[in-house]
């Protein structure tokens, strides 16, 4: 049984002053006259940011904030690995029969993101509902835990530690979830781990169009495309995908091919680490009123994690190798699906192809929301889960829980 | 009245190079893992930690300065493009003997001027056999020392117009071009736009757009060894290595940033200079000289990779056609095994008369500058006596 340990964080003072020096001076691009948010983030914007972030930051309550989660660490072994430290929040219900939910975060994403969904989940006022005990890690190489010294830790791997983690905590059955990254991994680790995860819940779905190998899907899905018979929404959404792959793809094109060469941006240059992150907080949004603070408090997190920011992209390099390989669709059974569309997720894609993926027991077209939905929409997404794994959801006893 | 043509000295201002140093003495290096030395994730660590503190202390742009101020003659001119107003173009020009040929000399990114180095001397001999040449080698608006425009959609068609006037200035009313990387694509341009003016293309890097790559590796079957090897090549740069051209085609203003920080922008073409050539032994001082170009430009190195986005953006239509045929002007290149885009030998048919074509069996992207002698030897017989583009070379010698 791994050692389980309470974690305070703190700030470092060193460190802090060594950003602020950084900061201090910066020297920042020219701009062209008419410059607009499609050559990336403008000028002044990042000006202003980098100001508010060297000068009016709150590193105490950067601290207490996160401080005032209930936060821990683990050692971990992946095989083949070094031992890990995982940093993760860990929050109990007081109803011992609380569905175990493992909430998985992306890049440029952290564990904080399970913050405005704390509250919403662990209800207790709520009788009916569902409850959960919710763990919220921060990745490898993420966060508060430990940077992976070797090659080849790719998806296989990353599913392989949060499954040790569930396991050390004493939850053998348990759920899943999440977007970005934290998608993906759940889905190698539903492949990998049946008798473990039993239901994910994706706010990024990444289906693929029925093939002609399933003629009684593919028909129905040839009329509806030819005759571009999507709702508003889905055609909306098709249309923002395609234009994600032309024109959104190159940070993903640079980090799975030199994440080396791009550590160096986010290790060396705090503007250009803010740059590159807040660049993503205002594209995959919904129009969130994201405030300095808010930027500010996210890039942090990659400024000041365990392991570095250049560590962070490397799962990018790994995923695309391995046993396990990043790639759309893909049936994996024995899974309960609940999927989640969101208007402004990076792609959007129509609800009839969710049946690529697995069983779906759940899904909901939200009216708001992008890439980051438990940041942007918690209530939305705690309602998904909520409604997915109460009395009459489509998972609802779909997690064995063992009354303890 | 003759355009105005001042002599320039390149003179950094010592506030960039206390600059440079400042920022480079609080450098914070990736965390180091076991595979921070292996050169499919990046750049190396050992090499950019060496690099960096050369850079900081020990470096002498000063004495590099001297060198190119000494060895390449440099000088201004305004030029007008049309849309954007007067530019101010940097570039090199050396007259051979009387009766060389006009050759305008275009780099690409992450080059510059500076690549003329090495083929300066024998192409503008005067006591030579074999044809000689007048060399005139801009800096590219937002690249070294020439400005850059101030408003955005300055594409293919913009670059081609302001190295033409270049030599319009110059009084060069004929000439041939040389190039690769962007000069593909911007002298394919110029020689379209003012085919009286520009009567040959030499290339040393033939694009080959990504949808037509399907086509040529369908059936291999008739290729040479070389020639395979070249699509394979091709592949590898269009599948793993073309995440920068993404990138810097989709945001580069957030990828600027980045470029302002010198520790990155030493890694990010450092990683080309690696990559992209064929094991060229780069020493310190050459790899510091090229990065300084950047890191010292008028414009910004930010300025220099909008060229990708706005070639993604504007004049699309018009950009597209350096892939057709143009029968205008007399094509000649070479081919260099670790170039980018390497296609089959009866490739550049598709883009006009041929009149020289070799594909030689080592040398990368960089042409010039890693096989000086090859590249001189190439045009001196395209453009020699029983060259292919003899009689252009006659015709418009001055």
């Amino acid at each position: 049984m791994a050692a389980i340990q309470k974690f305070q964080f703190q700030n470092s003072p060193g460190g802090v002053a060594k950003l602020r020096e950084k900061l201090s001076q910066t020297l920042f691009p020219d701009e062209l006259e008419d410059a607009t948010w499609d050559y990336g983030v403008p000028l002044q914007d990042v000006k202003r940011v980098a100001a508010y972030w060297r000068d009016d930051f709150d590193w105490k309550k950067f601290e207490d904030r996160i401080n005032k989660l209930p936060n821990y660490k683990a050692s971990v072994t992946v095989d083949g690995f070094d031992p890990l430290e995982i940093h993760f929040v860990h929050k109990r219900s007081s109803k011992n029969n609380a569905i175990p939910l493992l909430f998985l975060h992306g890049w440029p994403g952290s564990f904080l993101e399970v913050e405005k969904l704390l509250p919403l989940l662990i209800n207790e006022k709520q009788s009916g509902g569902a409850s959960f005990h919710i763990v919220a890690p921060s990745l490898p190489n993420h966060g508060f835990s430990s940077g992976v010294k070797s090659r080849g830790f790719g998806l296989s791997q990353y599913s392989e530690a949060m499954h040790k983690l569930m396991l050390s905590l004493g939850y053998d059955q348990f759920a899943c979830a999440g977007g970005d990254w934290g998608m993906c991994i759940g889905r190698v680790m539903s492949q990998r781990f049946p008798t473990s995860l039993k239901v994910c819940y994706y706010s990024l779905v990444p289906s693929t169009p029925p093939s002609p190998a399933t003629p009684w899907t593919f028909v129905p899905f040839l009329i509806k495309h030819l005759l571009k018979m999507y709702t508003a929404a889905e055609s909306e959404g098709l249309a923002r995908s395609q234009e994600f792959q032309k024109t959104g793809m190159g940070y993903y094109q640079l980090q799975t091919t030199r994440p080396q060469t791009i550590g160096y941006l986010l290790a060396d240059s705090p503007v250009g680490l803010l740059a590159w992150i807040y660049e993503k907080l205002r594209d995959w949004t919904d129009n969130y009123p994201w405030t300095d603070e808010e930027i500010c408090t996210w890039v942090s997190m990659y400024w000041f994690s365990t392991a570095g920011p250049a560590a962070s992209v490397r799962l990018y390099y790994e995923s695309l190798r391995g046993e396990f390989p990043t790639k759309s669709g893909g049936y994996v059974p024995h899974v309960k699906l609940g999927l989640a569309y969101f208007p402004k997720e990076i792609f959007r894609l129509p609800k009839a192809w969710g049946s690529s993926l697995g069983e779906v027991v759940f899904e909901h077209e939200h009216e708001r929301g992008g890439h980051f939905a438990s940041w942007e929409v918690p209530e939305g997404v705690a309602g998904d889960l909520q409604v997915m794994f109460g009395k009459g959801g489509g998972a609802y006893g779909a997690v064995k829980v063992d009354k303890n | 009245m003759a355009p105005k043509i001042t002599p320039f000295k390149i003179s950094v201002h010592d506030s960039a190079l206390k600059t440079l140093q400042t920022k480079l003495s609080v450098s914070t290096f990736p965390d180091e893992v076991e595979f921070s030395d292996n050169w499919s994730y990046g750049t190396i660590l050992t090499d950019v930690k060496r690099l960096a503190a050369y850079w900081q202390e020990g470096f002498d742009w000063r004495a590099q300065e001297e060198r190119l101020n000494e060895k390449l003659p440099q000088f201004m001119t305004i030029v007008e493009v049309d849309g954007f107003g007067e530019l101010e173009m940097h570039f090199v020009h050396k007259r051979g003997k009387e009766g060389s040929i006009p050759l305008l000399f275009c780099h690409g990114w992450p080059g510059s001027f500076l690549e003329v180095l090495k083929i300066l001397p024998l192409l503008t001999d005067k006591n030579g056999t074999g044809p000689s040449f007048h060399v005139i080698a801009p800096s590219l608006p937002n690249f070294g020392f020439s400005e850059g425009p101030k408003k955005a959609g300055f594409g293919i068609p913009q670059y081609a117009e302001a190295i033409h006037k270049v030599m319009m200035n110059l009084g060069y009313e004929k000439y041939v071009t040389q190039g690769g990387d962007w000069g593909f694509a911007i002298t394919r341009l110029v020689a379209l736009k003012y085919p009286t003016h520009c009567l040959a293309t030499h290339l040393n890097s033939v694009d080959i757009p990504p949808e037509v790559l399907p086509s040529l590796t369908a059936n291999t079957s008739s290729l040479s060894p070389l020639e395979k090897e070249g699509l394979d090549r091709t592949k590898w740069f269009l599948d793993k290595g073309y995440g920068y051209n993404d990138l810097q085609g989709t945001c580069p203003s957030t990828l600027g940033f980045g470029l302002r920080d010198p520790l990155f922008l030493l890694s990010w073409i450092y990683e080309k200079l690696h990559d992209w050539t064929d094991s060229y032994p780069w020493t310190d001082d050459e790899v510091l000289a090229w990065i300084s170009i950047y890191q010292f430009s008028r414009a910004g190195p930010e300025a220099s990779v909008r060229i990708y986005y706005e070639r993604n953006h504007v004049h699309l239509e018009e950009t597209m056609r350096v892939h057709e045929y143009n029968a205008d002007v007399k094509l000649g290149y070479s081919l260099f095994p670790k170039d980018l885009c390497v296609p089959p030998d009866n490739f550049a048919k598709r883009l006009g008369e041929v009149v020289f074509g070799r594909r030689h069996e080592s040398g990368g992207h960089f042409a010039a500058y890693e096989r000086p002698e090859t590249l001189i030897e190439d045009l001196r017989e395209m453009f020699g006596r029983k060259g292919g583009a003899q009689d252009i070379g006659k015709n418009i010698s001055c």
